[in-house]
């Protein structure tokens, strides 16, 4: 059955007709053609087609197309600024090489943004965990783990600024 | 050496930007007008005669727009050499394996395609198959190939010395064997092709390749058109890891569709045909005898080796030679006999892959292991007595001109602590070594080298065209850093046009761990052409020798005294107003034994160099459920000189988790007859970022003579010797010898308990238990 459905994508009012059997990620790449999310594996053990759905990464290759009716998408082509000036995490992909073929790389860094999102301050274990559910071949994993470790340095200051205004109003 | 302004420095890669905005495109990714999907139909028998194909219901399916079966192929049989040319795409009359290609379907879209594929009848007369290498060489086995007697693929003989002598003259003399199942690549990306033909019949073509100019040459042949049709356009890559070198069925089946229907056709594969239906490694049977002095030095060696080759021949008599070759090049010894046999089997055909023949080196490097524990001699000092010196010959007479394998043992035992660990560690942890030693590429004929072109355009700014492809590893970025580095440019100004056989001129392509050794080397000498002739006129210009001039950031100037210089773009202004342009081309052909031939003359100069590397793991056992887990590994590498040390770094921890962490512990392939039961990542279980150990890496600069900037190889000889460390360190930990692989849980608590058993003289279940107890640490 066709239905049409509204949603937030990347920021901008959406409003698609679906059909019920579409799952997120073909909605997105064949029809919005958005192809930075990918297709590793269409059963959600590889994390290649990662997007963040109101805050939590999720496998678009298993979310219903219909599911996201009224709710907030982020997808890597979302995630630079309007001006193409790349998110942290991003830059810090590139600076640490957390990069080999790129196939997992969207999905990592959905992942990885999910996590820092709800957990600032991860610890290499929470990151390890977080990224358990995307694969990748090239890297060892090792440099992407660095990468993201390398946001969470940087943010840090900030949040001990944010802990002690709350001291002080207390 | 030092000096360089980009060369040996750590930087992003260039193709980063594209990779974490999503922009950069994979093959699956294109979308190009009135392009079709296409969906293949396989056997579903291991061996069956192919009696009739009715394509007639499925060709009414709405949507569908084209069907090719085996009658829509020029009859002509696939083989990477000319002496192993056995497989027909599309086969007309039999099909082999489970998986294999009987027809596709080109349609409006996949579900129309895959309706279509449901709609053909093919009727099959089911034959007897063989599953089981061993099984295969039998009289009464059913023959896969009729032109190949006992199902024997190929047969690499080696014979050097006489290792019957050398036996005799042997200390201690002993004899093991060694298993591995089939293992996989699981590259990120499924593989996936799309190919369209322009209006003058131009095949256009992108898939996921380890090298566009090997997949262009047997398009032509398959197609039956000529090369300069053929364009293999640069895509970006999620991986090869040794595979998709050759020609794959998908290739030539998603061209047919698009030449028979006049337009575009993609097909994608999903997880499952990527596992079954692209290639596999080998699964391995090895027998070794290794005779020694009293001090461990080898002597003498004699390996069998059969491999079950699968279907067809791919890469065979690479296959064969290449683990072969791995433990001659690391280790010395003076009579040596190889006999390597690839044999037929009705399974999915078989390639080169990273830690291609896991049961080789690492039942070579296990022995060594059993054989220190005889004479008394740790496994460090083992490796150091027989570990291969710069300036030998292999038995194989390749020379070894640059070789840090000493060192690479030394600076790893040393960073993991191996003195203090070695023989000290509580029960259940162990400890282990392996080392190993691969080819800076394989002899590739006519397609050995690689030609660059390199043009300057008049606001300074290059073009560089190379052959060389880009899989993943940084190959783009390698030709950046070498043709900024030697023009004087900065890397933004360089823009690659790379791995387009249209465009590019012929290169080995990124398969024999080659392409800083030769693509690399021949734009550093087109490059180093072009810059020549900028010298020239500045040297007149500036009123100085060309010698005296240097070309940095953009600016040619006098070396010793930097205030006097020329912008590099005026240069190219001066020439272009004589009327000349400013271009150049290089290229570079390997100093290799053109005779050397895989079987029928294995002797003589092998390749350029020799990369060769040592891992030292450590890891705990758990008793209980015999699960593994590595707490740190060490890596040290002699890379010749790194070019890029962060992504080299990448390399090793890369070739940790795929060599190590998936190929020892968990990565092989169960199978039901024919059929593959772990195809997919979850249930093939590839290594997880909680799975990760501690990584350690060292690099280790040897400066290889030949290679640009003393480059070679870099990754896959820590790659091995990451499974052979795994192995090690694992057998170590539960005092038992493990002997197949990969070393799974069930493997291990079976080995723990025989070792209760062999130890426990009477075995009632009290006894048992108790004894079980003693090796469980205490909590």
């Amino acid at each position: 059955m066709s239905r049409e459905i509204k949603f937030v994508l990347n920021g901008a009012q959406t409003c698609v007709a679906i059909e019920d059997d579409w799952n997120l990620l073909y909605l997105l790449r064949e029809k919005l053609g958005l192809t930075g999310a990918k297709e590793g594996c269409g059963r959600g053990e590889c994390g290649a087609c990662t997007v963040i759905v109101d805050g939590l990464a999720v496998n678009s290759c298993l979310y219903f197309a219909v599911e996201i009716d009224g709710k907030e998408v982020l997808t890597i082509e979302g995630l630079a600024g309007a001006d193409g000036t790349l998110h942290a995490l991003q830059k810090s992909f590139v600076s640490n090489g957390g990069i080999q073929c790129g196939f997992c790389t969207p999905g990592m860094i959905l992942s990885a943004k999910a996590l820092l999102d709800e957990n600032p301050q991860p610890t290499e274990a929470d990151i390890k965990q977080a990224l358990a559910g995307n694969l990748c071949r090239c890297t060892g994993y090792v440099q992407i783990i660095e990468s993201v470790e390398a946001v969470v340095d940087k943010s840090s200051g900030d949040i001990n600024a944010v802990v002690r205004e709350t001291g002080d109003s207390d | 050496m030092s000096n360089y302004a980009f060369i040996g420095k750590s930087m992003p890669r260039v193709d980063s930007r594209a990779k974490v905005t999503g922009e950069a495109l994979f093959t699956a990714d294109l979308r190009l007008p009135k392009m079709l999907t296409g969906k293949i139909l396989r056997s579903p028998y291991p061996h069956a005669r192919i009696l009739n194909i009715d394509i007639s219901e499925a060709l009414r399916v709405p949507g569908v727009k084209a069907i090719v079966t085996g009658r829509d192929v020029i009859q002509r049989k696939w083989g990477v050499f000319g002496y192993t040319q056995d497989q027909q795409f599309l086969p007309a009359d039999r099909v082999r394996f489970i998986g294999e290609e009987v027809a596709a379907v080109a349609a409006v879209d996949e579900d129309s395609a895959q309706r279509a594929i449901d709609c053909i009848r093919v009727d099959y007369e089911i034959l007897e198959a063989v599953f089981d290498a061993m099984e295969s060489l039998a009289p009464t086995a059913p023959l896969l190939h009729d032109n190949f007697p006992h199902n024997i693929n190929v047969h690499v003989p080696i014979n050097v010395g006489d290792v019957e002598k050398g036996f005799a003259e042997s200390y201690y003399v002993r004899e093991d064997t060694f298993t591995a199942s089939e293992d996989s690549y699981f590259q990120g990306e499924p593989y996936a092709v799309v190919a369209r033909f322009d209006t003058d019949n131009n095949l256009e073509i992108w898939m996921p390749n380890a090298g566009p100019h090997m997949k262009a040459k047997p398009l032509s042949n398959a197609l039956g058109i000529p090369l300069n049709k053929i364009r293999v356009r640069k895509i970006t890559i999620g991986g090869a890891f040794g595979g998709r070198s050759e020609i794959a069925p998908a290739d030539l089946i998603c061209a047919l569709l698009a030449r028979k229907i006049g337009r575009p056709v993609k097909i994608v594969y999903t997880r499952e045909e990527n596992s079954i239906a692209t290639r596999q490694g080998h699964a391995l049977i090895t027998t070794i005898k290794t005779g020694v002095r009293q001090d461990g030095r080898v002597i003498a060696r004699d390996v069998t080796c059969y491999m079950d080759g699968g279907a067809y021949s791919s890469t065979g008599p690479i296959a064969v030679s290449v683990p072969f070759l791995c433990m001659e090049q690391a280790y010395k010894m003076e009579h040596v006999r190889y006999n390597g046999y690839r044999i037929y089997t009705n399974k999915p055909p078989r390639g080169m892959i990273r830690i291609h023949g896991r049961a080789f080196a690492c039942g070579v490097d296990t022995q060594l292991d059993m054989i220190g524990e005889h004479l008394g001699i740790d496994p460090v000092t083992m490796r150091l007595v027989n570990a291969r010196e710069p300036g030998e010959f292999t038995n194989t007479k390749s020379h070894v001109a640059s070789c840090a394998m000493k060192e690479t043992i030394t600076k790893a035992a040393e960073k993991s602590g191996w003195n203090d660990k070695w023989g000290k560690l509580p029960p259940l942890r162990g400890i282990g070594i392996g080392c190993n030693s691969v080819q800076t590429g394989f002899p590739m004929g006519i397609r050995g080298g690689s030609q660059a072109i390199i043009k300057l355009n008049e606001d300074g700014g290059a073009t560089v065209i190379s052959g060389v492809v880009d899989n993943g590893q940084g190959n783009d970025n390698m030709l950046v850093q070498i043709a900024a580095e030697e023009l004087g440019i900065r890397t933004e100004d360089v823009q690659l046009v790379t791995a387009d056989t249209e465009v590019t001129p012929s290169d080995p392509g990124a398969y024999s761990q080659v392409s800083t050794f030769i693509g690399g080397h021949a734009v550093k000498n087109a490059a180093e052409n072009v810059r020549r002739q900028l010298f020239e006129i500045a040297a007149k210009t500036l009123n100085v020798k060309v010698d005296d001039l240097k070309a940095r950031d953009r600016m040619i100037y006098v070396k010793d005294s930097p205030d006097t210089g020329i912008p590099l773009k005026k240069v190219v202004r001066m020439i272009l107003a004589q009327g000349k342009s400013v271009s150049g081309q290089g290229d570079y052909w390997p100093k290799v034994d053109p005779k050397r031939e895989w079987v029928k003359n294995p002797f003589g100069q092998m390749c350029g160099a020799f990369s060769f590397g040592t891992t030292v793991a450590e890891v705990e056992v758990d008793p209980e459920t015999g699960k593994v887990t590595v707490l740190e590994v060490t890596a040290a590498q002699d890379v010749g000189f790194a070019l890029n040390p962060l992504v080299l770094e990448g390399q090793f921890q890369g070739s940790i988790a795929m060599g190590g962490q998936g190929g020892i512990l968990t990565e092989g392939h169960v199978w039901d007859g024919g059929s593959v039961l772990n195809p997919t990542q979850l249930e093939y279980k590839v290594p997880l970022a909680c799975d990760m150990p501690k990584i350690n890496t060292i690099i280790i600069e040897s400066n290889d003579p030949e290679g640009p900037y003393g480059t070679k190889e870099s990754g896959m000889s820590i790659a091995m010797s990451a499974a052979q460390a795994y192995a090690a360190a694992v057998s170590n930990a539960i005092g038992v010898y493990m002997t197949d692989f990969p070393l799974t849980p069930d493997k291990i608590l079976e080995a723990l308990q025989n070792k209760v058993e062999s130890e426990t003289p009477n075995q009632n279940e009290d006894v048992m238990e108790k004894a079980l107890e003693l090796i469980v640490p205490a909590v």
